[in-house]
């Protein structure tokens, strides 16, 4: 990406906050806000003008480390262009402030008028291919399903006499807050499909403690995977080119998944596997196919999904929701209602710089920064079994170290070093590049020879229960001979 | 001479979304490809797009349920490992309530999937403690 960028600004890990109010205050100095659209479509800009004042150039500079007349540049470019937007991923969010991240992304786009216009708006990119999906279906402890929240309680009345249930108003408990009464001995059980948490979340010697307390832990997934090893059933899943159904991509668009070879032994889809679970505690769910289940979907999800059918899709390709009845061709562009006469308004989030929770200091001076590789998909259940025969960049886990740090540590390039956190310690290949910068060391958590998680910080942020996997204190030294 | 025939569906990995075509003979992939009439990517792939299914025909997939039993995994029928975990998962809801029960959802499986499960979670355990990798 850096190197098809016009300008690359490599700022201090967790410092994005103090760059992007060090920007407001620039574009509102020098007059480059959209006025008209700010004085339409946006409230309390006021707050944001005083929040953003304490953020002077200089000071900026300082806590991100970049020269002065580029965060200028910066702010000039995206302001004046004709459309500009926002793409991010969790380089934003895995951070303590990592909503408050967000909320500053918003300021800036509201402030320019970035927003509601073809080539404008904040695209987070997501990471797995139905997250989106997973999301919009219902699978968060606030929604059901169709993005509603749980308290509403017209759209629960309506799925309960559906469902011929009643159902609990209340949120849930998000993934973070499960892993709190794991600890406290308060959850019993846990139910876990196609995912690896052991090895993906943070703290990990904690993590696997706390899975060890629960009474009982069903996994469903298509390899006995390090969480499916210390399960009390673990249950065969069909996975992609064997299940049928849609995903919902990054940009709101449904597309089709259609089976193109059998599954191996017994396994099933995740869909029948719940199904005759429920009948079997007396609630029976029988579903033909996953079409059948698409069409209780669109009944719940009107609004949403209501002229999208696997028929549809079949005939006609993707279709971007929302899209309400079958005439509708389906939504490209949201928010260009701030730009039209139905005059949509939202307000300013001013935001405070917040450093990362733990910082450099004698006994572990470097920053470590984590994040995933470009040839390995997350714990690399999956991505393992590329065959030999092809070429890729990296198969081991490596500690991505700068020249100049590495020198004042006497460590070379493909030596084995020890890196150490106050949570744990684990061996590696040192690799030397100044794709980062001194003092600051990039790993991943793909490979499971070289458990990344034992070192990050078991901090999250507030609201989101997202830890903060971008920063945490590590020292390395050389191996003891 | 074997067939070949070719399914076009939608690539497993990231959020972008890109159309593959997947070419099998004998129920064997052979080959993944971009889908050139797909909107997303218009036939381009990334490697684990084109190259990364192979795990899909691995010896390591799980293929019958398997019930911990002194520590060990011994394999079950579908009848006994469900009629197991209803057991179970029924006795904790009426001991500790609906919310000593949650759901990892999961982000990768289809929408029809997860519909199952927050109606499992939600209908069946009585808990609205479901969530997914969305956080990590």
């Amino acid at each position: 990406m850096t190197k098809a960028a016009d300008q690359h600004l490599q700022i201090a890990v967790g410092s994005d906050i103090a760059l992007m109010n060090g920007m407001i205050k620039i574009i509102i100095e020098n007059g480059w806000y959209d006025e008209r659209f700010l004085t339409r479509s946006a409230i309390n800009f006021n707050d944001l003008k005083a929040q953003t004042a304490e953020y002077p150039l200089e000071k900026v500079a300082k806590i991100t480390g970049l020269e002065e007349k580029d965060i200028f540049a910066a702010a000039e470019t995206f302001a004046k262009a004709d459309r500009a937007m926002i793409a991010y991923t969790l380089g934003i969010t895995e951070h303590h402030c990592g909503v408050n991240n967000v909320f500053d992304i918003a300021n800036l786009s509201l402030l320019t008028g970035h927003i509601g216009r073809e080539g404008t708006g904040i695209m987070p990119l997501r990471g797995q291919n139905n997250v989106q999906g997973a999301g919009d279906m219902g699978c968060l402890p606030n929604m059901l399903t169709g993005a509603v929240p749980v308290s509403d309680d017209a759209y629960r009345n309506k799925i309960e006499s559906l469902w011929n249930v009643t159902l609990n108003p209340n949120p849930g408990r998000t993934q973070t807050s499960v892993l709190e009464q794991m600890e406290s001995g308060a959850m019993k059980s846990l139910y876990v499909i196609g995912e690896n948490p052991l090895v993906a979340d943070v703290h990990k010697n904690h993590t696997t403690e706390l899975f060890k307390n629960l009474d009982f832990l069903v996994v469903q997934d298509l390899f006995l995977t390090e969480t499916a090893e210390i399960a009390d059933v673990v249950l065969p899943a069909k996975g992609w080119a064997e299940s049928d159904g849609t995903y919902t991509n990054t940009d709101r668009r449904i597309q089709r998944v259609r089976p193109a070879v059998p599954a191996p032994g017994k396994a099933l889809d995740d869909w029948e596997i719940l199904c005759r679970l429920s009948t079997k505690m007396g609630y029976p769910m029988h579903y033909a196919d996953a079409g059948a289940i698409w069409e209780e979907v669109r009944m719940i999800a009107d609004h949403l999904y209501g002229g999208i059918s696997h028929a549809r899709l079949d005939n006609q390709g993707s279709i971007q929701y929302p899209c309400p009845h079958e005439d509708h061709p389906g939504t490209t562009l949201l928010h260009t209602e701030f730009h039209d006469s139905r005059g949509k308004t939202a307000p300013f989030t001013p935001v405070t710089y917040t450093a990362p929770v733990e910082l450099p200091d004698s006994e572990y001076p470097l920053t470590l920064t984590t994040g995933r590789r470009y040839e390995p998909y997350n714990t690399n259940t999956q991505t393992r079994y590329y065959p030999d025969t092809v070429k890729r960049k990296q198969t081991e886990e490596t500690a991505d170290i700068h020249p100049l740090t590495a020198e004042e540590l006497g460590i070379e390039d493909g030596e084995y070093v020890s890196v150490a956190s106050r949570r744990g310690e684990v061996t590696v290949k040192a690799r030397l590049t100044e794709e980062v910068q001194t003092d600051l060391v990039f790993m991943s958590f793909h490979w499971r020879e070289v458990p990344t998680n034992v070192l990050t910080i078991d901090e999250f942020d507030p609201i989101s229960g997202t830890a903060e996997y971008k920063a945490c204190a590590i020292r390395i030294d050389k191996l003891r001979q | 001479m074997t067939e070949r025939h070719e399914t076009a569906t939608t690539c497993a990995y990231c959020g972008t979304g890109c159309g593959l075509i997947i070419e099998t003979e004998n129920d064997q992939i052979v080959r993944v490809r971009g889908d050139k009439s797909a909107p997303v990517n218009k036939g381009q792939t990334c490697i684990k797009g084109a190259l990364g299914y192979h795990y899909i025909h691995s010896e390591d997939r799980l293929t019958v349920p398997l019930i911990k039993k002194a520590g060990e995994f011994t394999e079950a029928s579908w009848e006994e490992a469900l009629s197991f975990i209803a057991d179970k998962l029924t006795g904790i809801k009426q001991q500790f309530g609906p919310d000593a029960f949650s759901m990892f959802a999961c982000a990768r499986t289809t929408n029809e999937a997860n519909f199952a499960t927050q109606k499992f979670t939600r209908a069946v355990m009585g808990s609205n403690n479901i969530d997914g990798c969305n956080r990590t």
